[in-house]
C-alpha cells in the first residue's frame, strides 16, 4: 500500500511538474509589454524610495504636479501633470518666492476618491519629516521651512506650503532654482492619501496601494513581478498606449539576458559587463548607451600625509605642495584607455567634477565646458587621446620638485606608499589594478584593498584611507548637486574637508566681490570659505551669479587635487526592436506609459 | 518505542534548542561587531534622520537590552519584527514568501533525486559492469563534478535561448522545471552512486545468499530484502540533502531568477538589514537542526540494529 502511495505522489509530482510548463502566456503583442529594471524594489512609496528602479515604477503609477515627457521632436521637457500649468513664482520682499499652482478638474486616486491640494501639502511635510527618516528628506530643502522641520525640539514645524482651497496650492521657496520644476517631477513630491499610508505596509500590497498615476499596481509576486494596469481614473488616459506592463524582478544580469535574448522581456536594464562588446556588435540596434548624469572618480582624504618623508614644509605650504602633487597624479591616467578598454560602457572621459548633462545658467550650455581654465579644452584637463604625453610630461615636471626622480628608470624613488580602497567588485577592480600600474610606471606603489560594500561606505565617510574609489550621480539638473556636498558638515564628504587636520587649516581663499557679493576671506579655513561660498550660493536669486559662484566652488574643489574625476557615467541597457514610443530621462528612469509594440 | 528512545529523542530535542540558541547568539553580537549600518547609503542621510530611525527600530537601546528584547519576541511571539530595507514588511512574510517557493523547488527536486537515484543505482547493482551500468556510472562522475552553477548555465542556454521551450525566468511556473532539474543533478547522481554500492555490498550478504538458495523470487530478494537494507546510506545522505537542497539553492534561484529564499542571505547581510538577517540566519538554523535530528531518529527506524545514545 505504501509503494503505492509513494508511486502515486511520484507521479503526481512529475504531472504537476509538466502541467505547469503549459502555464506560459505569450504577452498580448499590442497591449502587454514584459520589462526588466531590477530585482525586488526596496520600497515603492514615492517619499521613501532612493533608487532609480523604485522611481520608475512610481513614474508610472503616481502623479505629481509635474512630469517628464517628450515632445513631438523626441526632446525630453517637464511639463504640468497634475497642475493645470506650470505657473512662474512670484518674488516676496525677503527674498522667499511663491509658486502658485491650481490643479486639473476632477481628479481621483486610483480608489476614486478625490484627490485635493491638502494631499499635496500633506505628502510634502511626511516625506521630509523626521519621523519618516527618508533618504530623499532633503529632497524638499528648498522649501521654506524645512530647516526647522529638521529640528527634533521641534517637532511640529511645517513646511511653508498651504492648500488654499482643495484645488489650490501654494509653496514658497527659500530662493527661486532653475530646477524648481524638475523638483515637482521627483517622487519625493508626489501625493500620497493621509488614510492610505497611515498603514505602514500599504506600498507593499496591491489591495492597499492606492496611486492616481498613470497605471495602478494589480499583482505584486514578491520578488518575481509587479503587474501594473493603466489606471482609467487617470485625467490623461486616452492616451496612455500601453495596458499592461509586467516589470519582472531580477538581479541577474545573465538571466535578464537570457530572457532578452528569448524575446520575453522587451527591455532589460543591466547586462553582464563582460559581454558588452560582443552586444554592441550582435545587436546594434537593441543595445542602447545613454547619459546619465554623474561621475566615476577618484577621491583623496585630505589629511593623508604624501609629501616624501623628511619633508620640510608645513601648514598652509605643505598643503600647498600636496594640492599641486596630487592635481599632478590626476594627469598621469589615460581615461580614454579606462573607457574604452576597461569600462566599455559608452562612458565619457571626464574633465570636471560636475558631471555632463548638467547645464549652465543659459539651460543649454553644459556646465563642464564653462568650467576651468578655459583653454582650448573643456573642463580641467585636456582627456584627449593626444593630449596624454604631455599631460604625463606636465606631471613628472611637478613631481620632479618634490620628489627624487631616477632619470635611468624614469621612476620616483621616495614617494610614499599608499592604499587604494575600492568596494567589491570586478568592474572597480580593473579599474584599480589600472590605476595601481600606471602610477607604479612612475615609481608611485600603491597597494589595492576592497571592502564589502556597507564596510567600505562606513570607512569611506569616516575617512580612513587614502585614496579611495567615488561616483556621485544627480538627482537633479542642478551643479549644485555635486557642490553642497562638500561642507564641511555634509554626511557626504568624504574627502574630509574642513575635518580632522584639515579642519583648522588656514590656507584658503576666497573673493566674491567681483560677483557683486560682499565677501572676501584670505587664508581662512575650509569652513570660511567654501562652506560660506555653499550657503551664498543656495540664496543667491540671481541665476548667472548663482552659476558663476557655482564655478568658483568648483574651481575650488578641483585645485585641492582631491577629487580626481575618470569618466561620466552612461545608462546602458537593452531594448527590443518592436516597442515604440519609449524614453528615458538623464536619471536613469525609464518610461512604457506611450509604448506600443509592433 | 520503549522509554530509553523517548529519552533520546527529548535530549536530542533539547541539543537542537541550545544549537539554535548560540546560533542566534552567536550571529547577533556578531552582526552589530561588523562596521557599516543599516541606515549607511551612498547618499548620506541626517543625523537627526539616522537617530529617528535608530530609534525607531529600538537601536538606540544598549546592545544587551536589544539582545534580550529581541530572545524575549523570537521565543514569546515568534516575532522577528519589520525589516528595515524592504520598509513596511514584516521579515516573516518576507521569508515565508520565499520558502514557499524554496522548499517547492527543493522538496521536488530532492525526491526528483531520490527516486531516480535509487532506481538507477539498483540498474545499475543489477546490471554490474554490463553496458548499462557503465553509461550510469559516466553519467552520475559527470553530474556529481560538475557544479550547479555550471549546469544551471548550460541548460539556460540550450533550453531558453536556443531551442525557446522553456522561459528563463522563475516567476512563472514553468520557469521552475530548469532550475529544479539543475538542483537535483547533483544529489541524484550521488544517491545513485551510494545506492549501487550499497546494493551491491548487500547482495553480497549471507543471507541474500539464503534466500536464494531458498528459492526465494528474485524481484522478492531485491525488494523485499535488499533494498531495504541498502537504502540506509542513502537515508543518512537524505535528511542534510533536504536542508542542503532547500537552502542551498542560492546560485541556482539567481541563474533563473528564481525568487527563493537565497537571495536574502546575502542581500540581508550587504544591506546590514539586521532583523532580516536574524531571520533567515534562524529560519535556516532551524531547518537544518530538525533535518539532521530526523534524518538521525530514521536511521533506528529502518536499522534496529543502530544504537541510539
Amino acid at each position: 500500500m505504501k509503494k503505492l502511495l509513494a508511486v502515486l505522489l511520484t507521479l503526481a509530482m512529475v504531472v504537476t511538474l509538466f502541467a505547469a510548463c503549459g502555464d506560459k502566456k505569450p504577452a498580448d503583442a499590442a497591449s502587454e509589454i514584459n520589462v526588466c529594471i531590477a530585482s525586488e524594489p526596496d520600497t515603492i512609496d514615492p517619499a521613501l524610495n532612493s533608487a532609480v528602479d523604485g522611481a520608475t515604477l512610481i513614474a508610472h503609477l503616481f502623479s505629481g504636479l509635474a512630469k517628464w515627457a517628450q515632445d513631438e521632436n523626441g526632446n525630453l521637457i517637464i511639463v504640468a501633470d497634475a497642475a493645470q500649468e506650470l505657473t512662474e513664482g512670484v518674488k516676496n520682499d525677503d527674498g522667499t518666492i511663491t509658486y502658485t499652482y491650481t490643479l486639473r478638474d476632477g481628479l481621483t486616486w486610483s480608489d476614486g476618491q478625490p484627490l485635493t491640494a491638502q494631499d499635496f501639502v500633506y505628502s510634502w511635510n511626511r516625506a521630509c519629516s523626521l519621523e519618516l527618516g527618508a533618504d530623499y528628506g532633503y529632497m524638499l530643502e528648498i522649501v521654506d521651512g524645512y530647516e526647522a522641520t529638521q529640528d527634533e525640539n521641534q517637532p511640529d514645524a511645517k513646511l511653508n506650503a498651504k492648500a488654499i482651497d482643495d484645488k489650490t496650492i501654494e509653496v514658497t521657496l527659500t530662493t527661486d532654482v532653475p530646477y524648481w520644476n524638475e523638483l515637482l517631477a521627483f517622487p519625493s513630491y508626489f501625493p500620497v492619501r493621509e488614510d492610505v499610508v497611515a498603514n505602514e505596509s500599504w506600498a507593499t500590497d496591491p489591495a492597499t496601494y492606492i496611486c492616481n498615476g498613470a497605471y495602478k499596481m494589480t499583482d505584486w509576486k514578491h520578488n518575481s513581478v509587479i503587474t501594473l494596469e493603466k489606471n482609467e481614473n487617470y485625467y490623461d488616459a486616452d492616451k496612455v498606449t500601453m495596458d499592461k506592463i509586467n516589470f519582472y524582478l531580477s538581479d541577474d544580469a545573465n538571466n535578464m539576458l537570457a530572457n532578452f535574448k528569448n524575446g520575453d522581456w522587451k527591455l532589460i536594464d543591466d547586462v553582464p559587463t563582460n559581454e558588452i562588446a560582443t552586444l554592441k556588435t550582435e545587436y546594434p540596434d537593441e543595445f542602447k548607451v545613454v547619459g546619465q548624469i554623474g561621475t566615476y572618480y577618484v577621491c583623496w582624504n585630505i589629511n593623508e600625509d604624501i609629501l616624501p618623508a623628511g619633508s620640510d614644509l608645513e601648514g598652509a605650504e605643505a598643503e600647498a605642495a600636496k594640492e599641486e602633487i596630487r592635481n599632478a597624479i590626476s594627469l598621469l591616467f589615460d581615461r580614454n584607455y579606462i573607457v574604452d578598454e576597461i569600462a566599455q560602457g559608452g562612458q565619457v572621459p571626464a574633465s570636471s567634477f560636475v558631471a555632463m548633462g548638467l547645464t549652465d545658467a543659459d539651460g543649454s550650455t553644459e556646465f563642464y565646458k564653462n568650467a576651468g581654465p578655459n583653454a582650448d579644452f573643456d573642463g580641467y584637463y585636456n582627456v584627449a587621446a593626444d593630449a596624454q604625453e604631455s599631460n604625463y610630461n606636465a606631471a613628472i615636471e611637478v613631481l620632479k620638485k618634490y620628489y627624487d626622480y631616477d632619470e635611468a628608470t624614469g621612476k620616483f624613488t621616495n614617494f610614499p606608499s599608499l592604499t587604494y580602497l575600492y568596494n567589491t567588485s570586478e568592474g572597480h577592480k580593473a579599474i584599480g589594478e589600472y590605476l595601481q600600474s600606471a602610477l607604479d610606471g612612475v615609481g608611485i606603489s600603491i597597494q589595492l584593498e576592497n571592502q564589502e560594500w556597507n564596510t567600505f561606505l562606513n570607512t569611506r565617510k569616516d575617512g580612513n584611507f587614502s585614496i579611495a574609489r567615488n561616483g556621485w550621480l544627480a538627482d537633479y539638473n542642478d551643479p549644485i548637486s555635486f557642490l553642497d556636498m562638500w561642507t564641511s558638515a555634509s554626511g557626504n564628504n568624504d574627502v574630509q574637508y574642513g575635518k580632522g587636520a584639515n579642519k583648522d587649516l588656514k590656507h584658503y581663499s576666497l573673493d566674491l566681490t567681483p560677483y557683486g557679493v560682499d565677501v572676501k576671506v584670505e587664508n581662512g579655513t575650509w569652513a570660511e570659505t567654501y562652506d560660506v561660498l555653499i550657503s551664498t550660493i543656495k540664496t543667491c536669486n540671481d541665476t548667472e551669479v548663482r552659476y558663476q559662484l557655482m564655478h568658483v566652488a568648483e574651481d575650488m574643489l578641483m585645485a585641492t587635487g582631491c577629487l580626481c574625476p575618470l569618466y561620466y557615467y552612461t545608462d546602458l541597457f537593452m531594448i527590443s526592436k518592436d516597442v515604440h514610443g519609449f524614453f528615458s530621462n538623464p536619471l536613469g528612469y525609464k518610461y512604457f506609459m506611450y509604448t506600443t509594440i509592433g | 518505542m520503549n522509554s530509553k528512545n523517548i529519552l533520546y529523542i527529548v535530549k536530542r530535542i533539547l541539543l537542537a534548542l541550545l544549537t539554535v540558541w548560540v546560533v542566534i547568539t552567536i550571529t547577533f553580537f556578531v552582526m552589530h561587531a561588523v562596521p557599516g549600518g543599516p541606515f549607511l547609503s551612498e547618499k548620506a542621510m541626517s543625523e537627526s534622520a539616522v537617530k529617528a530611525l535608530e530609534a525607531k527600530y529600538g537601536m538606540d537601546k544598549p546592545l544587551m537590552t536589544q539582545y534580550f528584547t529581541y530572545l524575549k519576541d523570537v521565543v514569546t511571539k515568534f516575532d522577528f519584527g519589520p525589516s528595515i530595507k524592504q520598509r513596511g514588511r514584516m521579515v516573516i512574510d518576507v521569508i515565508a514568501d520565499g520558502m514557499r517557493t524554496s522548499a517547492k523547488l527543493g522538496l521536488i527536486a530532492a525526491f526528483l533525486a531520490l527516486i531516480v537515484g535509487v532506481v538507477l543505482g539498483a540498474v545499475a547493482a543489477l546490471r554490474r559492469n554490463k553496458i548499462v551500468d557503465k553509461i550510469i556510472m559516466v553519467l552520475t562522475t559527470a553530474f556529481v563534478s560538475m557544479p550547479s552553477f555550471i549546469m544551471g548555465v548550460l541548460l539556460l542556454i540550450a533550453f531558453v535561448i536556443r531551442l525557446k521551450w522553456l522561459p528563463g525566468n522563475g516567476a512563472t511556473a514553468g520557469g521552475l522545471v530548469l532550475p529544479i532539474i539543475t538542483l537535483s543533478l547533483y544529489p541524484m547522481a550521488y544517491i545513485t552512486r551510494l545506492t549501487r554500492s550499497s546494493m551491491l555490498d548487500v547482495l553480497g550478504q549471507d543471507y541474500i545468499r539464503t534466500a536464494r538458495a531458498k528459492g526465494v523470487s528474485k524481484w522478492k530478494i531485491i525488494f523485499g530484502h535488499a533494498m531495504k537494507n541498502s537504502l540506509i546510506p542513502v537515508i543518512t545522505y537524505f535528511g542534510p540533502m533536504i536542508a542542503y537542497i532547500v537552502t542551498g539553492s542560492i546560485v541556482v534561484e539567481q541563474i533563473y531568477a528564481v525568487p527563493g529564499i537565497g537571495r536574502f542571505f546575502v542581500s540581508s547581510i550587504i544591506n546590514r538589514d539586521y532583523p532580516m538577517i536574524m531571520g533567515t540566519t534562524i529560519i535556516l538554523a532551524i531547518l537544518i537542526v530538525v533535518m539532521n535530528m530526523v534524518s538521525d531518529i530514521l536511521y533506528k527506524v529502518v536499522d534496529p540494529r543502530i544504537k541510539l545514545d
